[in-house]
């Protein structure tokens, strides 16, 4: 069955390979992934927003983001604003390590035990923010609990979203285009459900999933709802049921 | 060495990918190890975001770069940047040559990924010396 794409938290870290706080900035982020918000927190590498296309440069659009960067300049934050929307939250490691109190890590590989102190600080503080932006949303961040075995459960890569991507497609509203973040996913699973375009139900419906992954202004909504069921209606005409 | 001389090493930021660990520690390295008198590195989002001292540095030195996956960050950044890297390296390359080696995840590429950060290492050193020894 189509799976729709689920809400989560993008986290975009700067990966600063020249000074040590970018390798921490990494770290942190990896740990949340990994091991403090996995199911709920998804990742993208930052040059992907230059290099990458539209499903890339989709992804703040998309999911609340938040940047993690290593210095006062925020290639992370800068980036993701300019290329895809302005971050829900924004920490500078260097910051937080002088508000904490915590002493500045050394190494740019691997590493030391400043570093490993500071990035766990820096997760722990992302974890928190992941929740808050979650609990605005009504949902709940899965927390990983520990293994009662000890034994450690490993991620080969990182939720990565460079390899799930976030289908778009785009529908005519007045002359105009409009491009509706997972409408192609939607489309599918309400075909693969049966759900007829000639039904009266089913353009609420469409439109109740829509506005789940996309901002819909009150006042274009009925425009939008009329544009979104032609659409759908050539999609099910084009596309045969399973078992056709 | 003067800084003239220097040839800059930089790998592609992937976060997402095991293999963008592994172009990662390999470009470390190079540039802590191997050849530390004559390598450097510069943070790729920096340049990404058109940073004009990252800039003059790639225009400036003979860049390598080295990508974890095919959309080719590192090499894409800095031929947007305007100029051609002088070798572009692919992990996955490595990975062909020794499909023995099977890197464990992200936030540790194990002992299989430490040889193959170390082989692609070898191969970016001697190219290295080669861009150094034309420019003499």
């Amino acid at each position: 069955m189509p799976q729709l794409p689920q809400r989560k938290v993008g986290l975009i870290a700067c990966s600063g390979e020249d000074l040590p706080e970018g390798t921490v900035s990494r770290r942190a982020a990896l740990l949340v992934l990994e091991r403090l918000r996995p199911g709920a927190t998804v990742t993208l590498c930052l040059p992907l927003f230059l290099a990458g296309e539209e499903r890339e440069r989709a992804f703040a659009r998309f999911y609340p983001t938040i940047a993690i960067d290593g210095c006062e300049k925020r290639c992370a934050a800068r980036a993701t604003e300019m290329y895809s929307a302005r971050p829900a939250a924004s920490l500078v490691v260097s910051d937080l390590a002088d508000s904490l109190g915590l002493a500045r890590p050394q190494r740019l590989r691997g590493s030391d035990a400043a570093g490993e102190a500071l990035a766990r600080a820096v997760a722990d503080e992302v974890a928190r923010r992941v929740d808050g932006l979650l609990a605005v949303r009504g949902e709940t961040a899965a927390v990983r609990q520990p293994d009662p075995t000890g034994v450690e459960t490993v991620v080969a890569d990182a939720a990565c979203t460079c390899v799930s991507g976030i289908s778009a497609a785009s529908v005519v509203v007045g002359g105009q285009t409009v491009e509706l973040l997972a409408l192609p996913a939607i489309f599918a699973l309400f075909r693969e459900e049966g759900k007829s375009p000639e039904n009266s139900a089913t353009a609420d419906d469409l439109m109740q999933q829509i506005k789940i992954y996309n901002a819909v202004a009150a006042e274009d909504e009925n425009a939008l709802s009329e544009a979104v069921a032609d659409e759908y209606a050539r999609f099910w005409a084009q596309t045969p049921a399973i078992g056709d | 060495m003067s800084d003239e001389e220097r040839v800059i090493i930089i790998p592609c930021s992937g976060i997402g990918k095991a293999f963008g660990s592994v172009g990662r520690e390999a470009a470390y390295v190079v540039t802590e190890e191997l050849r530390p008198d004559c390598t450097d590195t510069v943070c790729l989002s920096l340049l990404t975001l058109g940073d004009e001292d990252a800039r003059r540095r790639v225009r400036k030195h003979p860049t390598i770069t080295i990508d974890g996956c095919p959309t080719a960050c590192a090499r894409v950044n800095v031929e947007q940047a305007g100029v051609a890297p002088a070798a572009a390296f692919r992990v996955f390359d490595v990975f062909r040559r020794h499909k023995e080696l099977r890197v464990r995840s992200v936030s540790d590429i194990g002992e299989a990924g430490q040889e193959m950060a170390r082989i692609l290492a070898r191969d970016v050193a001697a190219k290295v010396d080669e861009l150094r020894t034309g420019r003499r």
